[in-house]
Formats: C-alpha cells, structure tokens, sequence
C-alpha cells in the first residue's frame, strides 16, 4: 500500500476535489489541504482511497444531499447557515438538500481543519473568500465530471441546482448521479489555481444576500436543539461547585463532609487539583442526581485560605488605577500620531475629563457545564457546547497531562461540541472541563458538571473595570490634539498572551520606542476612525486586577467601553467647540490621514507598514507562508463609509428635525467594532426622556444603520443587530457586577438585571448593502447605545455622566449639582 | 414518590419529594426541552404548564404535581406545530435558543386564555422570561402571528 499512498499524499500546494468510495457509499469532498503537513495528512489516511476522509468543507452524497462541515460554533448567529449559504452559492447547490455537522475535535481533525475558535466577530469576515473558492472548485470539478457522462465539453456545461446542463443538448444530470457514475479527482495547484478562480460577485447572487431560513431554528422551537448540558452517558453521575471564598486564588485546607454524607446520593467531594492555576478554590460534590449534588454541595464545610485577593474590593481596584495613571513612564502607547503636547499648547480650549466603567458579565442563559469521560481505550471525552473545541482540547491535554505526570501527546482528547446558550465570549475557558475531568478520573465514572445561576456568577469571567483621563486641545472649534488614557485590568495575561508569559501569540507591540507588550482586546476601540492630527492612546495594565476578577473578553471586547469613552468624549467636544455633534463627527469621518482605510485587495503579511497597516494582519484568517490569496480588506473607504452611517441613521430618526417631548434628547454615536482591521461600520441614534424629579430615563427609540460590506443573510443579520444594540442598551441601564473581599457580589438575576422585554425600546434597524467584503454583525450595534444614551441624556436634561452603567442616581446628582 | 403525568403519558419519579419538578423532568426523564436558567424562578427558561397554566418548574416540589397534568414543550404539540411554534419559526425568533422552550410555553399559555393579546397584555405576560440575546422585538412580533395562526385554526 505504500506506493499508493505516496500516491494519495496531499501535498500543501494542492487542493483536492474528490469523490470516494466508502462502506456508506460514494461521497465527493473536497480538501484544503494548506494546514496539512504531510506526516498529518498520512495519519489522517488508512486503507487507501475507501478510509480517506479529507472531507473539509462539505460533502455531497449519492442522494443528492450536501452536509456542510461547520467548525464555527453556533451561539445564536445561526453561522451555520450563512456559511452555507456562502457555499451553496458558488457550488450551485440546490438549498433544499443543505445540511449541518460540526467537526469532532481531535488531533487528528485540528490537522485537517484548523483551529476551532468562534471569536470577535470573525466567521464572516474571515472565511468568506475561502470557503467560497471552496464551493467554486467544488462546482467546476463537478462541471468536469457532469460533462464527462453527458458526452459534452466542459465548456458548454453550467452548474445549477445541484445538476450539471449541458447548454448544447439541453440534457441534465444530477450531482449525485454524477457520484455514482464517474470518479472525481481534480487537483487544483494551490494557490494558483484557487487564485485564479473568478467568484461571483454582488448583484449576482442566488442564495447570498436572500434571508433563507435558519437551519438550526426549528430545532430550537420544539426542544430537540441538543445543548451540552443535554447530554447523558451510562453511567454518569453529577457534579456541583461550592461557591468558591473568592473569584481567584483561594485555596481549600480542609474539607468535612460529615452533614453531606447523611444526604443519600452523595458520593464525595472533591477538591480540584488547580494544577493549570485554574479552578482555584474548586470543591465539586458529586451525587447521582444533580440536585442532590447541590444540596450536598451547600452544606459541605471548607476551611479555605482566601489568598492574595481575599480582602481586595472594587474601590481599592479603582484606586491603584487612578494612581497608576499618574505614572507616565509605565504607560504603554498605542497610538501616537503628530505631536499631542505642542497640540494642546497651540489650543485656545482644553478640556481635561474623566471617565470610568464598571464590570458586567456573560450571564449566559445555559449555566456553564461540561461532563466528561475516560473511555475504556484511555482516551478523554468531553461533551459542551465551547467558542473553541480546539482550546479546550488542549487544554485539557496539558492539564491532564500534569496531573496525570504523563506528556500531553501521550493523552488523547476528544471534543464533542453542542450547541451553546449564548456564547458572547463567556464560552472560551475550560475550567469546567478541567474540573469535570478531574472527577471523572477521581471516581472512574462519567461526570456532568453543572454550574448552578449561582456558582456561575461568583466565577464569572468579568469585563474588567476602567479608568479613562482624556484631554482635549481645541482649536478655532477643531479638534486639534486628544489624549486618552486607560488602565484596567488586561485579558491578554490570562490567556498567556504577551512576552511576560512566555508567548507572543496574538501579541501586539506599543506603537513606541519602548516595544512594550500591549494588549489590543483591552485597549483596541480606542483607535477610532476620526482624522484627528495628533493624538495619543497611552495604556497601563493593572495585572492584579486581570487576576483577581479574571478579567476576560466581553461581547466586543474592549469596545464596549471604549466607545461608550470615545463617542461621550466627542461629543462633550463638540458642545464645547460649539459644534452640532452630527457635523461635527461628519467633518473629522473625512477618510484621510488616521480616517483611511486600506486601499487594496491583499496584504500580504509581514509588509512593512504604517501604524495602522501593521494592525491589519490580525484580523486574517491566520495566514500561512505560501497558502495566501488576498481578498479585499473589510477596511476599504475608511471612515467614509461611517459618515455615511451616521447620516443615514441621523435622518431616519429625525436628528435635528423631529419634534420632541419635555426632558427628551437625541444622542449620535459611531462605532466601527469589533476591531479596527475588521471593521463594521455602524452608526446609532438614542431617543431618551429622562424624569427630572427621580433621574430615572426611559429609551424610547434606537436607530442603527450599518455597513457590513455585503449581507449574507439579512433577516438573521437584522437580529443579530438588534439583539446586540439591546445587549448595550441592557449594559448602559441595568449591569453592574461588585467585587468585594476578593468575590463577585451578585449571585442571580435578582441583583444582576439584564433587559427584560417591558425596558426593550423600538429598534429601528437600517442596513447599507455596499457590495464590500461582508464583516461581522454579532457584536457591533451593542457599542454605540451606551455612548448615545449618554449623549442623549446630556441633551435632555444637560447632564453628562461619566461612568457605565448611567443610573438614575447618577443623573439625579447632576441635575442638582446644575440647579 | 408520585406518579406524574407528563404530556399524556405516565411516569413514576423515583427522586425525593421536595426534589425541584425541573431536575425529574429533564434529568431523570430526559425531556431535556425544559431548561435549567437560574433556579429561583427569575428567568422563565424552565417553563412548563401545570393544568395548562405556565409555571417555573425549578420553584415546584414533586411532591406537588402528583395528578397535575403536565406539559412540557415536546409534549406542547404532537406535531411540533403549535401555532406559536409554527409563529416562531416564521418570524425566525431563536437565536441560542436556550431560552425559548420556556417562552413558549409561556406565550401559548397567554394565548390559551386571552386569544388577542394587546401590546401591554404582552409585555406583561412575557416579561418573566429573560432572553440574553434579547430576541424581545421579534417575540411581541410572534406572539401576535401566533395569534392570528390560532384564529385560522393553523
């Protein structure tokens, strides 16, 4: 067989078109395989063609019915079926025979398929070209082979759905006839050939663009949508966690289980071995049903040391943050354009400003749970629904592998992904798992954790606080100089991004002389699209802070407070300046200097660059020496498209225009989250009444108006844009989680408020087809509301408040304070 | 240790009496459509109907549903097409969808006693059950369609 399989061998300068025969019958796949290096493309291979799965994108059967591979993980962005669609477009297939799987996560598989990893509003903007190229090789090998049955050139057949015709004869087939008749093995050099393929293109499309239904809904409207915390093993029993002492690094003495043991159904309690330094503190209490589990958990007798954190509180956090701030040699700087000092010294205007953010949480509607196994061949099964199956494989592997005292490739994980009850960044830690695992292998059975509402929030991942100083330098009412401080507690650290933890992954350098670790998902947002000549984003990070609270990524990251800054700050400018904050904003969203986008098609990375080139290359779909095809940048028009946002939005909620109530403002925002190389442009509208004699606020209306390029799916692309501008509204009016001694203060919905529908305000939702490069909608609109709450609330009432969340309180205080 | 009836058919729960209905039903039962959000009754997503009014299955004891007849959202319709059901998927509403058994068992128990909800009869039978990915704006929208489906006899 070993000729044969040389023969087979993928190399990385091939993409394959292929149709097997298999125990289950013909399939045709088709492979990309760049991320596969050859030893991995053997391993993936068995006997010959009949075991050989290189299945990547999608696989069409003899019936006729196409099953699109899905790495992404579906959270309520229904991904899978705008990939799908992106697919079905250019493969020509008919939509009525398209379904869904996902991946099982393996070695094996990660060697085929990448990395796993449903983060920041990427899927779109980072797949779109390829998997579409992928549906086109898919369609042109199929065109090939069609032809070859019907007797007729190539030349004269076009694909559409799902049969081949031949335009001479008029005669037809089937692709799954075609499958069952002919062979297919077409190589395409990669990636010339794939380079060459000419996409269709906007204004063209089938199924892009058409608001198909979402294949995973019915699913979620009868109960069979199978969620992690649906998943049952023989056997199993389960596990729930004792409120840890703390958030972080309390450590567990002793632990008496005299009480619980008179419950019947306890087994043991178990404390987590924190060997990765995480689940710090953890005891688990296993019982053979889930609330057994519980009650034993509640009455299970720690003696716990609370550690270094155990006696920190929001209030000190705030305060090293604002003393930290007063060291300018610890700052790292993440914009530096023109020179910002001379430019506050030639302004005949300064102002000097203040503002803060507390933290929210994920709060996702499912509990976090994981349950785990160790099959009878040694190999670890984990069942969850994760933004990445590739992290938490690997995580576990390196886990296990200490606990165990065994190498990490000596322990074989496998994930099985389910769907997620939201996601929204809260789904990217493995300490579940890890603790799953660890009482699995503890009592030799399978084991479902669930996380109770409570023991969910006291280890939550929080958006870390922030302390924000500004300066603005104006001019003959220009904007001349800005300067914005940040110090919070970075996320990059606690996923071993930096330097200082022994990995540059993901890591950013600051824009100065001093080459400083910086870390863009805390500070990125910053960087907005206004053309302003000098200016300086100066970042310090609070490294107790990023451990204590765990601080991690939050539904855009750190846009979400950045722009709620950013956008109040423009337009406390703007009144200054004596400018109407729509013109005002419209003037400096003028597409040059720091408002331009990338003017080309592909870039390559590595290229030496300006400030704002060199951010480009994370936002890329990873890309590989030799493997890269360039598409055009989701940047491309710059902050022109913004203004054009911004107008639209403006008009349609009557800016300037409209007659309102007493104590009734409109306030503007733009936004181009999530980060500045993937830009959605998005422009919001807030309608506020504020009572003046409680401070409490009504949002009666939001306008949003978005640019995402090209819509894949539009009536899916309108939820996503209103359940996100109700998530930042939610966030400006009713989140806020404390911290004190060391734990998080809330425990449920009743002292941690996300929106209910009676708050919901009437969204009006605009959506700009510009025919560009489709980028993200998950998450954008969620970051203009707050600042344009803000904003509205100073022009109802002339109060500006400068902390996230805007409580009623906050506002009552400012209207005295101004009588 | 009760008997229970669920969507028609008979079971015996063994599991304690002050075990929460939630855990028997979708645990030991497996009718993992009802889900578990919060435990405190504050979020709807463990909604079910007891004698058909929509209840929060974590805040029931077993030991109070013996001869209650119980539905849970795989038991709502034999053919999965109640008309909210039917009303959801039209108007695409789910978006995770973890939380929206429970807003639909909530929703057809609204429209089993008042057939034409207004706007605030909505709200305020609706607002119970909380909904992260705030699909709020397409629920009003469904609820009303469920209406108007029921009306046709859909």
């Amino acid at each position: 067989m070993t000729t044969k399989l040389e023969e087979n061998v993928v190399t990385r300068r091939q993409f394959l078109v292929r149709s097997a025969a298999t125990a289950a019958g013909t399939f045709m796949s088709i492979a990309l395989p760049s991320a596969l290096a050859s030893g991995t493309a053997q391993a993936a291979m068995g006997e010959g063609m009949a075991a050989y799965q290189p299945a990547i994108w999608f696989t069409i059967t003899p019936d006729g019915k196409t099953t699109m591979h899905i790495l992404k993980a579906e959270m309520g962005q229904h991904i899978g079926t705008a990939m799908a669609q992106i697919i079905a477009e250019e493969l020509e297939v008919k939509w009525a025979d398209v379904r869904l799987d996902t991946p099982l996560e393996s070695v094996e598989n990660f060697a085929i398929y990448g990395l796993a990893y449903t983060v920041n509003s990427g899927s779109i903007t980072t797949e779109f070209d390829r998997i579409a190229r992928a549906g086109a090789a898919g369609r042109m090998a199929l065109i090939e082979a069609g032809a070859k049955v019907l007797g007729a050139n190539a030349a004269d057949c076009y694909a559409e759905d799902s049969r081949v015709i031949d335009k001479v004869s008029g005669r037809s087939i089937g692709y799954g006839e075609i499958l069952q008749k002919v062979r297919i093995d077409r190589k395409f050099a990669y990636p010339d050939d794939l380079k060459a393929i000419k996409l269709k293109e906007f204004g063209t499309y089938k199924i892009i663009g058409k608001s198909v239904p979402a294949l995973d809904i019915p699913a979620k409207t009868n109960g069979q949508a199978k969620f992690g915390m649906d998943v049952f093993l023989p056997g199993m029993v389960y596990g729930a966690l004792v409120v840890p002492r703390t958030r972080y690094a309390s450590k567990v003495l002793s632990i008496d289980e005299s009480e619980a043991k008179k419950i019947p159904g306890f087994i043991k309690a178990v404390k987590i071995d924190d060997a990765m330094g995480k689940c710090t503190g953890w005891v688990v209490a296993l019982a053979d049903k889930f609330p057994t589990a519980v009650k034993a958990s509640k009455v299970l007798k720690l003696k716990v040391d609370p550690g270094p954190y155990g006696k920190l509180s929001l209030n000190d956090i705030m305060e090293e943050f604002s003393e930290l701030q007063k060291n300018s040699e610890a700052s790292a700087a993440w914009v530096k354009e023109g020179d910002v000092d001379k430019g506050f010294a030639e302004s005949d205007k300064v102002l000097d400003l203040e503002y803060t953010s507390d933290m929210v949480c994920h709060a996702t509607m499912e509990p976090i749970n994981a349950t785990v196994h160790q099959a009878a061949d040694g190999a670890w099964h984990v069942y969850t629904g994760t933004q990445s199956t590739s992290f938490a494989r690997m995580t576990l592997s390196a886990y296990l592998s200490k606990v165990l005292k065994k190498k990490p490739e000596d322990i074989k994980v496998f994930v099985h992904q389910y769907v997620l009850g939201g996601g929204f960044g809260g789904k990217q830690d493995y300490d579940d798992i890890l603790a799953a695992a660890y009482c699995s292998k503890e009592i030799g059975k399978p084991v479902k954790l669930i996380h109770t509402r409570e023991t969910q929030f006291a280890t939550s991942f929080p958006r870390t606080p922030t302390y924000h100083k500004l300066k603005a330098g104006i001019k003959d009412g220009e904007l001349l100089a800005m300067n914005h401080d940040i110090v919070c507690g970075w996320m990059g650290p606690r996923f071993s991004v930096g330097k200082k933890y022994g990995t540059d992954w993901l890591q950013l350098d600051s824009w100065d002389e001093k080459k400083q670790d910086i870390d863009q998902w805390s500070i990125g947002g910053s960087d907005h699209w206004y053309d302003v000549k000098n200016q300086r984003v100066r970042a310090w990070n609070s490294d107790r802070t990023t451990w204590a609270v765990q601080a991690s990524a939050l539904r855009t990251v750190s846009n979400s407070y950045n722009m709620f800054v950013v956008e109040s700050f423009m337009d406390e400018v703007a009144h200054a300046a004596g400018r109407d904050p729509l013109e005002f904003r419209l003037a400096m969203l003028n597409g040059k200097g720091s408002s331009r986008g990338i003017p080309n098609t592909g870039f390559p990375p590595g290229t030496p660059s300006d400030y704002y080139m060199d951010r480009l290359w994370i936002s890329l779909p990873w890309p590989q020496e030799g493997t890269w095809i360039p598409y055009e940048s989701a940047t491309v028009g710059g902050a022109l498209r913004l203004a054009n946002c911004l107008r639209v939005a403006a008009g349609k909620a009557g800016w300037g225009a409209k007659k309102l109530p007493p104590n009734t403002g409109m306030g503007l925002a733009v936004s181009s989250a999530e980060e500045r190389q993937s830009p959605t442009w998005v422009a919001g509208v807030a309608e506020v009444t504020v009572d003046p004699a409680t401070g409490k606020y009504t949002i009666n209306k939001v306008t949003i108006a978005m640019d995402m390029g090209m819509t894949i799916n539009p009536t899916g692309a309108k939820a996503q844009i209103q359940g996100a501008a109700l998530w930042g509204a939610s966030q400006v009016m009713s989140e806020r989680l404390t911290y004190k001694n060391g734990a998080i203060e809330q425990s449920n919905f009743h002292e941690y408020t996300p929106i209910r529908l009676a708050q919901t305000p009437e969204i009006d939702v605009e959506i700009i087809q510009t025919g560009r490069h489709p980028s993200g909608v998950g998450e954008p609109s969620s970051t203009v509301v707050a600042p344009a709450v803000a904003n509205a609330i100073y022009n109802a009432v002339g109060v500006r408040v400068r902390h996230m969340p805007i409580t009623a309180e906050a506002i009552l205080e400012g209207l005295k304070k101004k009588a | 240790m009760p008997n229970l009836t669920i969507n028609g058919q008979s079971f015996f729960a063994d599991a304690p009496p002050d075990t929460p209905l939630l855990w028997v039903i979708r645990e030991d039962l497996r009718l993992t459509g009802t889900k578990f959000g919060c435990g405190m009754g504050l979020c709807g997503a463990c909604t079910v109907h007891l004698d058909g009014h929509a209840v929060r299955s974590c805040m029931v004891k077993l030991s109070e549903v013996e001869g209650v007849s119980i539905t849970t959202i795989e038991g709502l319709d034999p053919a999965n097409a109640h008309p909210v059901q039917q009303a959801w998927v039209a108007l695409q509403v789910p978006q995770c969808g973890y939380c929206q058994s429970g807003q639909i068992m909530q929703a057809a128990a609204l429209l089993a006693v008042n057939p034409s909800p207004n706007d605030a009869e909505i709200v305020e039978a609706m607002n119970g059950n909380l909904c992260r990915c705030a699909t709020y704006p397409r629920i009003v929208g469904a609820v009303k369609r469920a209406a108007e489906l029921a009306k046709k006899g859909a």
